[in-house]
């Protein structure tokens, strides 16, 4: 998981520093400026609409938070002071998730948690095989297809950055199939949700299919939630489920590398795989534990989904403030077009996954 | 045909490591906010 989600950087080793917890806030101001904007936007226009009858569109702050992202990302470009706090859009990202956990009974995790994890595995077996081929027939070099392959089938840059370390690529490579999952992230965005009110697609099924399908955790939820607000939810949901894979696939990946003496040798596997572990999947399963022993109220529980979304808005504004439309032509065609061909191949499996999930009556 | 080797993007990945565990954090940060809002500290969050 984008976790990365990531996403950007991971968690980091360095310590707690109060001049480091300072230079965020200018960033993390700009977080909240933007996604309280979108907010505003949103409202303005409802009011344009309806009471001076002007023919407006409907644009959720979801999608104005990343227009505006965007926007000054890419026209103001973003100096240096707000960058430290732009990048913490990824503990946003993780508490929204964290605070969701209260709208899902512990039995839904597990039945709809379950059903995920099988449809992970599947598309992880398909997806891996497919980008390897790929790679192969484009001539990619070897460590750059298999970045592709763990952030295209994983969890996007937060895989990449997390096998980076295991595997030894080339820092061009990383940059490369860093860059690739970005753009193909923000495809996503404009693409699912076309595509799924083409299909009348249901907001779980939908939910389902942008978590399996979509890279980054940030980009997931965000397509989950241009849909609405319950695919946004079951989004979070199947790609929490995905994102656990991520220890595993980067060992595997790990320990072939180092077979062929290209990285080195992974020690203790088991410590390996509790460091790769996304951490903040506990957070939202002890959440959903506590929602399910019946800890809150209904109304306590519609704080803290309401919480969950106040935390969502500066991530949604994130993923618009650090997409470079730049890196999507810059980045050369060969990986952005073997990424291209393996999200769709990714998008068609998945979402006949969650076909074959709901017409068979395996989800409900 | 072409090099792959020139295929990179123009501008390197530059990543803002953050100043803490965002998992740890958000995580701590979840469940105190949780615990705030069930003892009626934190009463009604409306979006």
């Amino acid at each position: 998981m984008p976790t990365q989600t990531a996403q950007r950087p991971i968690a980091t080793e360095v310590p707690l520093r109060p001049a480091g917890l300072a230079a965020t806030l200018p960033g993390v101001a700009l977080l909240f400026a933007i996604g309280l904007a979108g907010k505003l936007l949103e409202r303005l226009f409802a009011v344009l609409r309806t009471q001076h009858h002007l023919y407006l569109p409907h644009i959720e702050y979801v999608l104005w938070a990343i227009i505006l992202g965007l926007l000054i990302a890419n026209v103001f470009g973003i100096a240096a002071v707000f960058r430290p706090g732009v990048a913490t859009y990824e503990l946003w990202l993780k508490l929204g998730i964290v605070l969701v956990g209260a709208r899902f009974l512990l039995q839904d995790v597990l039945h709809i948690g379950s059903l995920s994890l099988l449809l992970v595995a599947i598309e992880l077996i398909l997806s891996l095989s497919m980008m390897t081929l790929l790679g192969r027939i484009f001539r990619l070099p070897p460590k750059l297809t298999s970045l592709l392959a763990i952030g295209s089938s994983i969890c996007g840059v937060t895989a990449i950055m997390a096998a980076q370390g295991a595997i030894d690529p080339d820092e061009e490579d990383t940059s490369t199939a860093i860059a690739a999952i970005l753009a193909l992230g923000a495809i996503a965005l404009v693409t699912f949700p076309t595509i799924g009110h083409l299909l009348h697609m249901g907001q779980q099924a939908y939910g389902m299919w942008a978590g399996l399908a979509v890279d980054n955790t940030a980009e997931s939820i965000l397509t989950g939630s241009l849909y609405g607000q319950d695919a946004g939810r079951w989004a979070v949901l199947a790609k929490t489920a995905r994102s656990s894979f991520i220890g595993f696939v980067v060992l595997g990946y790990a320990v072939y590398w180092a077979s062929r003496g290209q990285a080195h040798n992974v020690e203790h596997k088991a410590l390996f795989l509790w460091q790769k572990f996304p951490k903040f999947i506990l957070g939202f399963l002890a959440i959903s534990f506590l929602a399910t022993g019946g800890i809150f109220t209904a109304s306590q529980i519609d704080s803290l989904s309401n919480l969950s979304r106040w935390a969502f808005l500066p991530a949604f504004a994130g993923v618009g403030l650090r997409t470079n439309l730049r890196d999507l032509v810059g980045q050369g065609w060969r990986p952005l077009l073997v990424g291209v061909l393996g999200e769709i191949f990714i998008a068609l499996i998945t979402l006949g996954l969650v076909y074959w999930s709901y017409n068979l009556g395996v989800a409900r | 045909m072409e090099n792959p080797q020139s295929d990179r993007p123009t501008q390197p990945y530059s990543a803002h490591r953050l100043p803490f565990d965002a998992d740890l954090l958000a995580i701590g940060i979840g469940l105190a906010l949780a615990a705030l809002i069930r003892f009626g500290i934190i009463h009604q969050v409306a979006f």
